[in-house]
């Protein structure tokens, strides 16, 4: 480019100002009856809008199962927005989900096969046929299985649901190995665990949040993170705002504001760890103030007595009167529902909470009724979703097996344990006695950098498939996944590469399996589902084309149907408070560590999107990195201000990350959203931020198997550095603008 | 030629442009309500409109100059301290005011109001002196710095109904003009004279899974932003700068007892 000084410049753009004005006087003077120029933003006449194609799909960006529509334009996706038909999205999608096509047009996506040729570990692949790399795989597996070793052969997967989960299932055990596992570290383990003790039932419930009068929320951000987040907010617009006259109100329980607690209308900070505490002190007030009168009052009566406000005020920080009003308007509530989720069922004491949080719903008598729990008895499909969730126990058991040599092949499918857990776990380490890991990803993160060999996936708008919504919303619904574009690259879906692998290894296999594809294994299956619910009223090719273009069946109306109503006698008798166990005393440590989901990046998933990574963080407006959070009281006592570097260190290790102070944070806890800090996972996500997982100590709740990743102690150490935390806020007070709203309430 | 009777032409247009109710004349007067009460703050609407109209990925170097681009964004206000602390979400977008303090500022006509009662951008008389981001007092109109590419093959998902903006040029909100364009058109083929109230859906609204939006004609009086814009809890923000907004927002509400 020539140099052009300022002073040219100006003189380049006044003379290119007076052109335009001399422009639109000419074509104004000469015609008159033309409303100004027509401006390029509004497209010229003669230009007509291409036409779009709609696809329905699911989402996979979370374990929701939302249905998608995504628009077609030439081939290409433009657009991903719910599917208006589908009953758990109804139309409506998150930020994540809408982000999916940052998943499918990635630059960082695998787009061959790839082999480390050897050395494993230095981020060296090359590329190798599909023919070499399955071939070289399935006589390794049909060796093993030949030698009645198949048991050496292990399979871990992230959520999995639908008939790829059979198919694996499947797979595994014509093979002769039952260790097929899945682990998704945002999957509620300790709450269906709690579930199962309350209820008798192995499956997470459906919570009606749509016509509850009061929520009360035990740490669970179920606007943002938690289990359904776009069907929990459908439900939230509803209750709000949907019922003339009749607005519910939400409470939320959680030592830093999550999304959930901005939107409530009381945020209580209770002690880290106690939230299950505060639960049994609500339940205490119930039976004692009688609120409840079912025939079991004195069971209750008993088994609470422990938990008096005074007792209960003094363990979590609130104080008696407000533990009073909440159990006062918990009583009275025609619908009253609690829940929990997030760091109250991440502690030593998960279940325990989850329990407590159950009892209360008891108590409320809220079970099979519209504004409280009500249980999936009809799932479509018989497959019950989530029961191969591995949990923490399950990985050890795994990273046991492979320490000791046990492993010969380990399959590793859309699942990042080298990221999304402690390093206390010896994952990594472990894969070193590992002869050979395979990974079937679509990108290369932490644990497939790690595989000797990358069968590269299509992504879920590339694939065939079909999903069960766990939990379901009431109702039998199933939904059926399939590619919306043409394949990008020389990628297979991963339900084809497992049947080709099914092919390679031969022997009864094929038989048992023969299928070519997903696609036709995925229809096989619906029509004997089909077959099986006897509808005879239309044949299957009309039935298949309809659910096709609906990308959902489902059979509303089910809902009001039996509905279990479990016996208050198992949480009676699962009530117990051991307090949360935290790594680390707190002499030496004296803050506690709150990690929380990312409402964009969520476990460190969406890291590799540049729209979730350019997207604010939604309490903060940070984008592009880590941060730890600070109340502004705890700040001031250790002379920390924003942007300090700090060097947050627990039990089990250390991270350096900028400090943010934060208003709505309990004094004494420092908090760090869990989603940066990855090694690996292409160039959005590599080298950003920290890792909170770094510092986790590994604790297990063991009730539940489940990691107890909010119950460690940390102190901070302010380095003296100083770095810039990238964020959209300005000024974030309103300083007496009313900008959002007249002070002179109408409402 | 004669400037001075033509700029007095402007001068009387821009002057009946003021006058209260001169939208109203026309077919449309596109509103939009958000319902504050129902407002997460989730960011949905945000990466929808990123989609919908091709707004660039500006990179981390970019936003830490305050360069970055989003025609719509959560704006967060907290209130009190810690226990009793709150926190405020609310969407701010393109007002399309009426009496818009963006339209007056531009030297070049680049933004103007349509029939519809939208303020619109054009690109291509844009020159880039920035004066319009000046006075907006919602700060919503966003300068391209620079021209932004997308990593291959990330530029397969643009939009084909949207321009892609270059280096100099002011953008912002356009209610989506692309979708209602399609739904006149729908509507023309259809020899409807009207577009329907719900037939145009901006990203933003489409996406909101608290449908906290509503979009459409306010001079429709069965419309349901005109029936939401009656709320008693709606206000238009900064009111007192008489720039007659064309969204209202709804107050949130605060639970009894």
């Amino acid at each position: 480019m020539s140099k052009i000084s300022r002073r040219d410049l100006l003189q380049y753009i006044g003379a290119g100002g007076i052109g335009a004005v001399g422009g639109v006087l000419y074509s104004e003077s000469i015609e008159r009856d033309v409303e100004l120029l027509i401006p390029q933003v509004v497209p010229p006449e003669d230009y007509s809008p291409g036409i779009a194609t709609w696809y329905n799909t699911v989402c996979n960006q979370c374990s929701a199962g939302c249905g998608i529509s995504v628009r077609i334009r030439e081939g290409k996706a433009k657009k991903i927005e719910g599917n208006p038909v589908h009953p758990v999205s109804q139309g409506r999608l998150c930020a994540r989900g809408q982000s999916g096509l940052n998943v499918l047009y990635n630059p960082d996506r695998i787009r061959e096969p790839l082999t480390n040729a050897g050395q494993r570990g230095t981020g060296n692949f090359y590329p190798i046929s599909w023919d070499e790399v399955l071939t070289t795989i399935g006589s390794r597996i049909g060796r093993l299985k030949i030698e009645n070793n198949a048991s050496r052969v292990r399979l871990l997967t992230g959520r999995v649901r639908g008939h790829l989960d059979e198919l694996f299932a499947q797979f595994m055990g014509l093979l002769g190995s039952d260790h097929y596992q899945q682990y998704d570290f945002t999957y509620p383990s300790a709450l269906k665990a709690a579930n199962k003790i309350s209820f008798g039932i192995d499956q997470l419930p459906y919570y009606d949040i749509k016509n509850a009068d009061l929520l009360l929320s035990f740490g669970a951000d179920y606007l943002g993170t938690w289990i359904s987040p776009v069907h929990h907010s459908l439900a939230y617009g509803h209750m709000r705002q949907g019922r003339a006259g009749r607005r519910g109100k939400t409470v939320q329980v959680e030592p830093r504001m999550s999304l959930s607690g901005a939107a409530a209308d009381e945020w209580v900070a209770a002690r880290p760890g106690t939230e299950g505490l505060l639960a049994l002190g609500i339940a205490h007030i119930l039976v004692s103030d009688g609120h409840y009168n079912g025939s079991d009052r004195d069971q209750w009566s008993d088994v609470l007595q422990a938990y008096s406000p005074s007792a209960v005020s003094a363990e979590t920080d609130i104080s008696e009167g407000n533990i009073r009003q909440l159990a006062r308007e918990f009583g009275t509530s025609k619908a009253a529902l609690a829940i929990a989720g997030g760091a109250t069922t991440a502690g030593t004491n998960a279940v325990a909470s989850a329990v407590a949080v159950n009892a209360l719903n008891h108590l409320a008598g809220n079970l099979g009724q519209p504004g409280g729990i009500i249980f999936n008895s009809d799932q479509a499909f018989s497959a019950t979703p989530g029961t191969r969730q591995a949990g923490m126990q399950g990985i050890l058991d795994l990273v046991e097996a492979m320490e000791a040599g046990e492993v010969d092949v380990l399959l590793v499918h859309d699942s990042n344990p080298i990221f999304s857990l402690p390093d206390g776990v010896g994952f990594r380490q472990a894969l070193d006695k590992v002869p050979l890991i395979v990974a079937l990803s679509s990108f290369r993160d932490e644990t497939t950098e790690q595989a000797d060999l990358i069968l590269p996936t299509n992504t879920y708008l590339e694939s065939w498939g079909d999903d069960v919504p766990d939990p379901g919303v009431g109702f039998p619904v199933a939904s059926i996944s399939q590619p919306v574009v043409t394949t990008l690259y020389d990628t297979l879906p991963v339900g084809d590469i497992m049947l080709s692998l099914v092919r390679q290894i031969g022997g009864e296999l094929p038989m048992a399996m023969p299928w070519r594809t997903m696609e036709e294994f995925v229809k096989e299956r619906w029509r004997e589902e089909y077959e099986k619910r006897g509808s005879a009223d239309q044949d299957f090719e009309a039935f298949w084309q309809a659910a096709l273009e609906a990308g959902v069946w489902g059979q509303p109306g089910v809902m009001t149907g039996d509905q279990i109503v479990p016996s208050g006698a198992s949480t009676i008798a699962a009530i117990t408070n051991p307090a949360s166990q935290f790594a680390g005393s707190e002499t030496d440590y004296p803050l506690v560590l709150h990690p929380y989901l990312s409402a964009s990046l969520l476990d460190g998933r969406g890291a590799n999107l540049p729209w979730l990574q350019e997207l604010p963080d939604p309490l903060t407006s940070v984008v592009y990195g880590s941060w730890a959070e600070l109340n502004p009281a705890t700040a001031e006592d250790l002379g920390i201000r924003e942007g300090d570097v700090l060097e947050v260190e627990t039990p089990a290790g250390s991270v350096s990350v900028p400090a943010l102070i934060f208003p709505a944070l309990r004094p004494g806890v420092v908090a760090m959203p869990i989603g940066q800090g990855h090694t690996a996972y292409g160039r959005y996500a590599r080298n950003r931020g920290a890792n909170p997982m770094d510092l986790v100590s590994m604790q297990i709740d063991d009730r539940s198997g489940d990691l107890a990743w909010a119950a460690t102690r940390a102190r901070v150490r302010n380095t003296g550095e100083r770095l810039q935390i990238i964020k959209t806020d300005g000024v974030t007070r309103t300083l007496g603008r009313q900008i959002l709203g007249p002070k002179n309430d109408h409402a | 030629m004669k400037w001075g009777n033509d700029l007095s032409t402007f001068v009387e247009k821009f002057r009946q442009y003021l006058k209260p109710g001169y939208y109203d004349e026309f077919d449309y007067h596109w509103t939009m309500t958000i319902d504050l009460d129902r407002c997460t703050g989730c960011e949905a609407c945000v990466v929808a409109c990123q989609a919908e109209n091709n707004l660039p990925i500006v990179g981390e170097k970019r936003y830490a100059q305050n360069r970055e681009i989003k025609w719509i964004r959560i704006e967060r206000y907290w209130e009190g301290e810690y226990p009793d602390v709150k926190m405020g979400f609310i969407p701010m977008l393109c007002q399309h005011c009426d009496a818009a303090p963006c339209e007056i500022a531009c030297p070049v006509f680049a933004t103007y109001h349509n029939q519809d009662g939208l303020n619109t951008q054009i690109y291509n008389r844009c020159i880039g002196t920035r004066t319009c981001a000046v006075y907006c007092p919602y700060e919503v109109r966003y300068f391209n710095w620079f021209t932004y590419t997308w990593d291959e093959p990330l530029e397969q998902q643009l939009n084909p109904d949207v321009t892609v903006r270059e280096k100099g040029v002011m953008e912002k909100c356009t209610f989506c003009i692309q979708r209602i364009r399609l739904a006149k058109d729908n509507a023309k083929d259809d020899d409807r004279r009207r577009v329907r109230d719900g037939e145009v859906v901006p990203a933003c609204v489409q996406s909101c899974p608290t449908e906290a939006m509503a979009f459409g004609d306010s001079n429709d009086p069965e419309a349901k932003v005109s029936k939401m814009m009656k709320d008693p809890r709606g206000y238009t923000v900064l009111e007192e700068l008489n720039t007659t907004p064309s969204i209202v927002y709804l107050k949130k509400a605060h639970a009894e007892s």
